[in-house]
């Protein structure tokens, strides 16, 4: 009897490997543990035995057939999982994608890094009125920057905004005192083209208006910055600067990454690179937004996201970037 | 700017501790930028003065000569020279056997038979001229065996400094400016300046000032008896190393208190000088000055008259006969001080921007001009013993600038510094500087000098900028702001932009590109189109504002069919509409011809989406009928969102598409972004959800000949069930349109009555408007 069963549970294992399809299993299902199968019969023979083959046998019988079954439903299942259908899974394709200009990454990653500063973004127009570029912002009428071959003038009074300061004057009329603002945008100079010149820029712009803001919040958020936009240890110089609408005024350079502080033709075989025109905000440029200088105190900066771009990712020739030349833009894909 | 640091020296007491290399690192971060420092004279070395003893002619040469030397060596030594200048009794720069020129290793070597031990030198190749005409020519006293570095200023270290970073410092234009902030930030003793003293027991020049509004003062002296006007040689290196040719005692002097004091001057032949007017010239006189060239003036030229002609542009150049002639024995000096900005404008409009224009143009203080004619008498004294002062220093000043004063509240100043610091280190830090300082209780009252007062120095906050440099910039800590939890979001334009060109660069793969804010001139005469609109004063090219953003970037479509057969790109950029500034998205979809329909549909439906997923709003296209002749006159739509017109999707047209490339299409989608930041998303309620199933039906519906989607959208609008709960276009074949219903209940599940109900009135509705349905 053991024997018997025994060779039901190998001719069954036997049968099922050669099957390939739900049918051939479910055939063998039925011969196996079917009503007309041998251990149907089997346990149908059990009630004509005695009390003591009972005890020997039934328990065994039983636990056979549950076996058999067990053996034939995951031989279904297995025949299930197993994938039918043949393709070559190593094919490799190219990827297509889509790219956001430098400059407008690199915006991002000011204007993410000054927002968790508590900054706000705003924005300005481009073309502006010689009030909101100039005046407002104390430079004279004989400034040498108000020069028509620096400037664009347009005909019909208004310029082209030759930085993005026009945003002091207008965040202070808009949003008043205290303030966190910056903003970035499109600038134009009356320049030449060449590799390192170019007549449309990005800067972005920044200014901040409390009571008892002093030279040190100013040199906080400038290094935060560009520690945060390079995340490299980087070599930064603050030296005096001039400009009208801050007093005093400041430059930070940064070491040039194109040649490692060498010197090549991008910092002008200087080692450092003119990045961020800053200061405390000039008492006359407070009063034309109409903030009280004997209240608040505030520093305001420029930084040439251009030239911030061009460090970041190298590149040497100023050009490209308004060029639109897909071959050159998609290297720099989204971040 | 170049600098000599012998020259910072002379005026520097005790600066033996300065270190000169390093100094300009720090005067970099506490004044002016730096662009950068050199040694001069360490190229060469066992130079000394030599006397030469006998001089025979080359017998193989017509030109050299076999020279004996004196080098304060036991025997004379033998040398071959092809200078000119050679003779016995000259003494001159020999450099000796195993000396170096540029770090060359002189040796002995032959010169045509005969053997050359060293060599006699010309400035040039010493490095301290140009002059190569001949070999140096030391004064008779000269002691012979001397090294010439000890003998003249040979070593020395030269330093540029960038001029516009000086822009706001008249007081830097000087050597002597540039030694007080050295002084001052090394704590040392700056030097006064030795000046002759001038009695003024003698007639008075003619000199007036027609326009003091332009020429505050004008200071002149007469001076006779003057034999030599040879410039000692320690002065030519001087000049030579900052950048200046040395021509006469007279001129170089001139010069030599530019660089020194910052003033510029002019020596007049006096014999040519009548009486001295300062004022405008007359509109569309010829003048022409002392480089040769003729130049028109204008009546907002400031001139210097001598009698009723013209001497000189003030303060820019002087005329071709004002030019000192050799032969003189007497000059009359000018010393003269104009307002900057007519000057800088004289200069741009001429297209003459000069040393002493250069230095005018920063506001330079008035009350400089007699020192420096006083200082240069002294040094004109030394090479002259016999000088005679021939006149008074005449001196037209008609409004004297005075020092300023400013009250400085130490309160502001702390806050400003974050910090306080002692009286008495404010006070040393601007003495330093030459200002005078009283301490009060709460302030300090600071008189400015006037080197200082002429517009850079006016308010407190400019006392803080000096205090806070000197000092010292790397010495401040830097402090975060102080918490502010007020919530600052006062625009969402930055944000919205950077939300849609992040989606379609990623779900779309489209590049966004920049570009210029005009039109390119090039590109609209290759499309042969022409665009008017706000444009750029003074220039003849793209100097008209674009008032079309995706046909301002056909330059760049232009630029990228060389490359690809089809690209997407993408920006939101300005243009002038009606002369305002209007913010604008552009989408261009670029492609072969034989793709219109699907590029074309893509266009739609990235709008679509765009406003879907970022607005939750639909989008209604309607037919758009263009003015602007470029684009295809029946392809266009309008982008409508809740009846607002949001854009326009435009095709190029195909004559212009074939002036850029052949068998093209170019799709152009143009949305107002200063709208669509406008719109406030819809907030869609949540909808309950039927708990009984829906049910599929489509029906292909045959559209006539001729007509579009538009009319059976129209009929399907008009069919009402509560059965339906939604339906789409899926598919269309040739004329051909799917539509797929969705149907079901809220309160039951539907049986086959209510869908067979549901077909005849949608199969009846169909026919209705004669349409046909495949049943």
């Amino acid at each position: 009897m053991e024997k018997e069963l025994e060779s039901l549970i190998t001719s069954l294992k036997d049968e099922l490997a050669s099957c390939t399809k739900e049918a051939d299993i479910l055939n063998v299902k039925s011969k196996y543990v079917g009503k007309k199968s041998r251990i149907t019969e089997i346990l149908g023979n059990l009630k004509n035995m005695t009390v003591e083959e009972k005890r020997k046998y039934g328990s065994l019988i039983n636990n056979t057939k549950k076996e058999m079954e067990s053996i034939i439903a995951s031989s279904l299942e297995s025949l299930e999982s197993k994938a039918n259908i043949t393709f070559d899974d190593t094919l490799d394709y190219d990827i297509e994608n889509g790219s956001l200009h430098p400059v407008t990454i690199v915006a991002k990653e000011v204007t993410d890094c000054l927002k968790k500063m508590g900054f706000t973004v705003v924005s300005g127009p481009e073309m502006e009125s010689e009030y909101y570029n100039f005046e407002a912002l104390n430079v004279p009428k004989d400034h040498p920057a108000r020069d028509m071959q620096d400037t664009y003038y347009l005909d019909n009074g208004m310029l082209l905004r030759t930085q993005t300061s026009d945003n002091q004057i207008r965040g202070m009329e808009n949003y008043g005192a205290p303030l966190r603002i910056c903003a970035p945008g499109r600038t134009f100079r009356n320049e030449d083209l060449d590799a390192n010149h170019e007549n449309t820029f990005f800067q972005i712009e920044g200014m901040v208006i409390d009571e008892n803001i002093s030279i040190e919040n100013l040199m906080y958020v400038m290094q935060e910055l560009l520690s945060e936009v390079f995340k490299t240890d980087l070599k930064v110089r603050l030296r005096p600067g001039f400009f009208p609408f801050t007093e005093p005024s400041y430059e930070m350079d940064m070491s040039c990454v194109i040649c490692g502080g060498k010197g090549c033709p991008t910092c002008k075989n200087g080692g450092w690179i003119e990045l961020i025109g800053c200061g405390m905000v000039h008492p006359n440029v407070l009063r034309a937004g109409g903030v009280d200088p004997e209240k608040y105190t505030g520093f305001a900066f420029g930084i040439g996201l251009t030239r911030l771009a061009m460090m970041k990712y190298k590149i040497s020739d100023i050009r490209v970037l308004n060029s639109g030349d897909i071959r050159y833009l998609k290297n720099f894909d989204i971040k | 700017m170049l600098i000599s640091c012998n020259k910072l020296k002379s005026h520097i007491k005790n600066n033996e501790d300065i270190d000169w290399l390093n100094i300009w690192n720090t005067f970099t971060i506490r004044t002016a930028e730096v662009e950068g420092v050199k040694k001069v004279g360490d190229q060469i070395d066992n130079i000394v003065i030599a006397e030469i003893v006998e001089c025979v002619e080359h017998p193989d040469s017509d030109h050299m000569h076999v020279l004996k030397v004196d080098c304060g060596e036991a025997e004379p030594i033998q040398v071959v020279c092809g200078a000119p200048n050679v003779r016995v009794g000259l003494k001159t720069a020999y450099i000796k056997v195993g000396g170096h020129i540029d770090g060359m290793e002189i040796k002995s070597r032959p010169l045509r038979g005969i053997l050359s031990n060293g060599m006699c030198c010309s400035g040039r190749e010493l490095g301290i001229s140009d002059n190569h005409d001949g070999i140096l020519e030391f004064p008779s006293d000269a002691p012979v065996g001397t090294d010439v570095k000890d003998f003249l200023p040979i070593d020395d270290i030269i330093v540029e400094i960038d001029n516009k970073s000086l822009t706001n410092r008249p007081d830097l234009w000087g050597h002597y400016g540039i030694a007080r902030e050295i002084a001052a930030i090394t704590d040392h003793e700056l030097l006064p300046l030795d000046l002759a003293e001038i009695k003024n027991d003698k007639q008075d020049l003619e000199i007036t000032i027609k326009d003091p509004n332009l020429c505050y003062r004008y200071t002149g002296l007469k001076v006779d008896n003057l034999k030599n006007n040879k410039t000692p040689l320690d002065m030519q290196i001087f000049l030579y190393y900052v950048g200046m040719r040395s021509i006469s005692l007279f001129v170089d002097l001139t010069n030599y208190l530019m660089l020194e004091l910052g003033q510029p001057m002019h020596a007049f032949d006096s014999r040519v000088v009548k009486k001295i007017e300062v004022g405008l010239a007359n509109d569309g006189d010829a003048y022409t000055t002392l480089d040769g060239v003729e130049r028109k003036l204008t009546k907002d030229n400031l001139m210097i008259k001598n009698g009723d002609k013209y001497f000189g542009i003030a303060g820019v150049m002087g005329g071709l006969d004002s030019e000192i002639l050799s032969d003189t024995d007497s000059i009359f000096l000018e010393s003269a001080n104009f307002n900057a900005g007519s000057i800088r404008k004289t200069a741009v409009a001429l297209g003459l921007r000069t040393e002493a224009s250069a230095r005018y143009e920063k506001s330079l203080d008035p009350n400089m001009t007699d020192v420096a004619i006083k200082r240069l008498v002294y040094l004109l004294e030394k090479e002259n013993p016999d000088l005679v002062i021939a006149s008074n220093l005449t001196d037209v000043y008609p409004t004297k600038l005075e020092e300023g004063h400013i009250t400085l509240h130490k309160k502001l100043l702390n806050i400003y510094m974050g910090r306080t610091l002692s009286d008495e280190v404010i006070t040393n830090m601007l003495e330093k500087l030459g200002f005078k300082v009283t301490v009060n209780a709460d302030s300090y009252e600071v008189t400015v000098p006037t080197f200082r007062a002429t517009k850079d120095v006016k308010i407190e906050q400019d006392l803080i900028e000096e205090i806070a440099r000197m000092y010292g910039l790397e010495n401040f800590e830097a402090k975060p702001l102080k918490l502010d939890l007020t919530i600052t979001e006062h625009e969402t334009i930055y944000n919205q932009e950077y939300e849609v060109k992040h989606l379609l660069a990623t779900k779309y793969d489209m590049h966004e590109v920049n570009s210029y804010i005009w039109y390119d001139t090039e590109t609209l005469k290759k499309l042969g189109v022409e665009k008017t609109g706000v444009k750029l004063l003074g220039k003849s090219e793209n100097n008209i504002l674009r008032d079309d953003l995706s046909f301002s970037l056909m330059n760049i479509v232009d630029t990228n069919f060389k490359n690809y057969h089809k690209f997407n790109i993408f920006e939101i950029a300005t243009i002038i509409e009606n002369n305002e500034n209007k913010r604008m998205l552009s989408i261009i979809l670029a492609d072969d011809e034989k793709n219109i329909e699907t590029i074309y549909m893509q266009a739609k439906s990235i709008v679509k989406y765009l406003f879907k997923i970022l607005k939750n709003k639909e989008v209604i296209f309607t037919n758009n009928v263009n003015e602007k002749s470029y684009y295809d006159a029946s392809l266009g739509k309008v982008i409508n969102i809740d009846n607002t017109k949001l854009g326009e999707i435009n095709v190029l047209n195909k004559g212009i598409t074939n002036k850029l490339a052949k068998k093209k299409v170019i799709v152009c989608i143009d949305i107002d972004f200063d709208k669509y930041v406008t719109i406030t998303p819809t907030t869609k309620l949540a909808t309950e959800v039927s708990k009984y199933p829906t049910v599929e039906l489509d029906y292909t519906i045959i559209m006539p000949e001729g007509a579009k989607y538009d009319t059976l959208k129209q009929v399907l609008s008009e069919f009402k069930s509560n059965l339906i709960k939604c339906y789409s276009l899926v598919g269309t074949y040739e004329n051909k349109y799917t539509i797929r219903y969705i149907l079901g209940s809220n309160t039951k599940t539907l049986e086959q009555k209510d869908l067979t109900n549901f077909k005849d009135r949608f199969i009846e509705h169909i026919k209705n408007n004669n349409l046909s349905i495949i049943e």
